[in-house]
């Protein structure tokens, strides 16, 4: 650990942590570091950066370490964190609104791939009213090659990638747990307006 | 006696298997699970993860279905599901202002009168009344299930009252033992298997699934059981690959918990399509002579 100070200057982290606080609903202040989330968090090995540590960047108005770190992008929604933290701070959620934020500030996501998959899968459940695997997986490995491509990634990887997800499909197949009717319910036009209003609302941000 | 039902994506797609399963032992024991009217797409943790507004909307639309069912109860097998449609009525019930502006645009309005349980919140109580005994005609002694729980079926992201121990759940024991197998005692019952980070973060997941076959292995389990069908899928799916990865000799069948109450109650593997699975179901089940 280095014996850097800590700089805290309200004027700079007052505007993050009442975003955060505000659109994720969690009492960040009420953090007392005691650490409880980060001995659960099952990520935490791999991401370095742990539960209370983001927390942390949060209060200092540190935002470019809030928004990129692998904590923000490998957070599995498993809810330890929230379940156990004593003042019943939620992280998961503050990492669902930190993805939302670096979006909205169109901020290249460590990990493509996560967003590209809620996309896809959002996009799947408003077409039919229910997701078809099958769609929901075209839609997402079009999305990821098209943003491969555009970060220069080079079709080797791309085709390798494909040969994988094909190996599965197979295995899928023969397992008879892939389905190929698509399920169309009749009341997608309310649907459709549920969409509609969730647009507007993130206009009105 | 009549139960609402929602079987979701999973259950109508990869997880078809779950969905007959449920519907035979249920009615083996009198209850008809009543599939609620053309159901939506709950939004699963996509619109949990990315949209706030539809992770509850979407839900809601089910909810004010199954509230004009006019059923007291419903029943909703994948834990991804049952955790968006209890905190939508929980954020429903919370927030009028909220409630007032999904209701104005579905045909039928989320009331918040339906009890929402999870498929062993169900199976416990049928358990406790003694239906699963009275139904079930073979013993499942050698059966020792790592019950795994997952991530959805004890922790939320709100306040929610759970009727088990969130840290150490015993809802699978209790049915287990009912049928005469034994489950054994472990660590990482409510641990995650990465769920969709399988696809995206694959490496990720992987990891966290090693975890969990490691610890069920070396405490003794010779198959897991569960009743998520993300868990199942990905427990099933990927444990070659995480055995293979991770230096794992040995590879356990992932039940669902309707399959080893189907055994018990005398249902062939035939009839709950148990070839569906990826590790092999059958081994274990005809070494100890229950098929
Ligand atoms: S458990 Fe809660 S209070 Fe403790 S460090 Fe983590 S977020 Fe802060
Ligand atoms: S919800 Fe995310 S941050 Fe919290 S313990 Fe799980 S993986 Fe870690």
């Amino acid at each position: 650990m280095s014996s850097q100070s800590v700089v805290f200057k309200p004027e700079i982290s007052k505007p993050l942590l009442q975003e955060v606080m505000d659109r994720s609903g969690q009492n960040v202040l009420a953090c007392y570091q005691c650490r409880r989330c980060a001995a659960g968090c099952p990520v935490g090995d791999e991401t370095g950066v742990t539960p209370d540590r983001l927390i942390r960047m949060i209060l200092l108005g540190e935002k470019n370490e809030a928004f990129n770190n692998l904590l923000v992008w490998k957070c599995v929604a498993c809810y330890t964190c929230g379940t156990r933290c004593p003042n019943n701070i939620q992280t998961a959620r503050i990492n669902e609104i930190l993805k939302q934020m670096s979006k909205e500030a169109h901020i290249e996501p460590l990990n493509p791939k996560v967003a590209a998959f809620h996309n896809a899968f959002l996009t799947s459940a408003s077409h039919f009213g229910r997701v078809n695997e099958l769609e929901f997986m075209s839609l997402y490995e079009i999305q990821n090659t098209r943003s491969e491509l555009k970060r220069g990634g080079g079709w080797r990887a791309i085709v390798d990638k494909i040969k994988d997800r094909a190996k599965l499909g197979i295995s899928m197949m023969k397992k008879k747990r892939l389905h190929f009717k698509l399920d169309k319910i009749k009341g997608l036009s309310e649907i459709k307006r549920l969409y509609a209003k969730a647009r507007e609302k993130s206009v009105d941000r | 006696m009549e139960i609402a039902y929602y079987p979701g994506c999973s259950l109508h797609a990869s997880s078809e298997l779950y969905d007959i399963q449920s519907r035979m032992v249920f009615r083996r024991m009198g209850v008809e699970l009543k599939e609620i009217e053309d159901w939506n797409c709950c939004g699963a943790t996509s619109a949990g993860k990315t949209d706030d507004f539809l992770a509850i909307a979407l839900p809601a639309r089910n909810l004010g279905i199954a509230d004009a069912s006019g059923l007291a109860e419903i029943v909703i097998p994948c834990s991804s599901c049952y955790s968006r449609m209890i905190v939508s009525q929980k954020k429903l019930a919370d927030d009028p202002g909220l409630k007032n502006t999904i209701n104005a645009e579905l045909i039928k309005k989320a009331e918040g009168k339906i009890k929402i349980s999870s498929i062993l919140e169900v199976l416990v109580s049928k358990a406790n009344s003694g239906e699963i005994a009275e139904k079930s005609i073979k013993n499942l002694e050698g059966i020792k299930p790592a019950c795994y729980y997952g991530c959805l079926l004890t922790r939320f992201p709100c306040d929610v009252e759970i009727p088990d121990s969130v840290e150490n759940p015993q809802g699978m024991e209790i049915v287990c033992k009912i049928i005469g197998a034994q489950p054994i005692d472990w660590s990482y019952k409510t641990d995650c298997c990465g769920a969709s980070a399988v696809i995206n973060d694959t490496d990720t997941s992987l990891l966290l699934m090693s975890r969990i076959l490691h610890d069920a292995v070396a405490r003794g389990a010779n198959c897991f059981v569960t009743t998520c069908p993300m868990c199942q899928l990905n427990m099933d799916a990927y444990q070659e690959q995480v055995g293979e990865k991770y230096g794992i000799q040995k590879r356990l069948p992932v039940y669902f918990i309707t399959e080893l109450l189907g055994i018990a109650m005398g249902f062939s593997p035939n009839e709950m399509q148990l070839d569906r699975h990826f590790i092999d179901p059958f081994g274990l089940l005809t070494e100890l002579k229950l098929i």
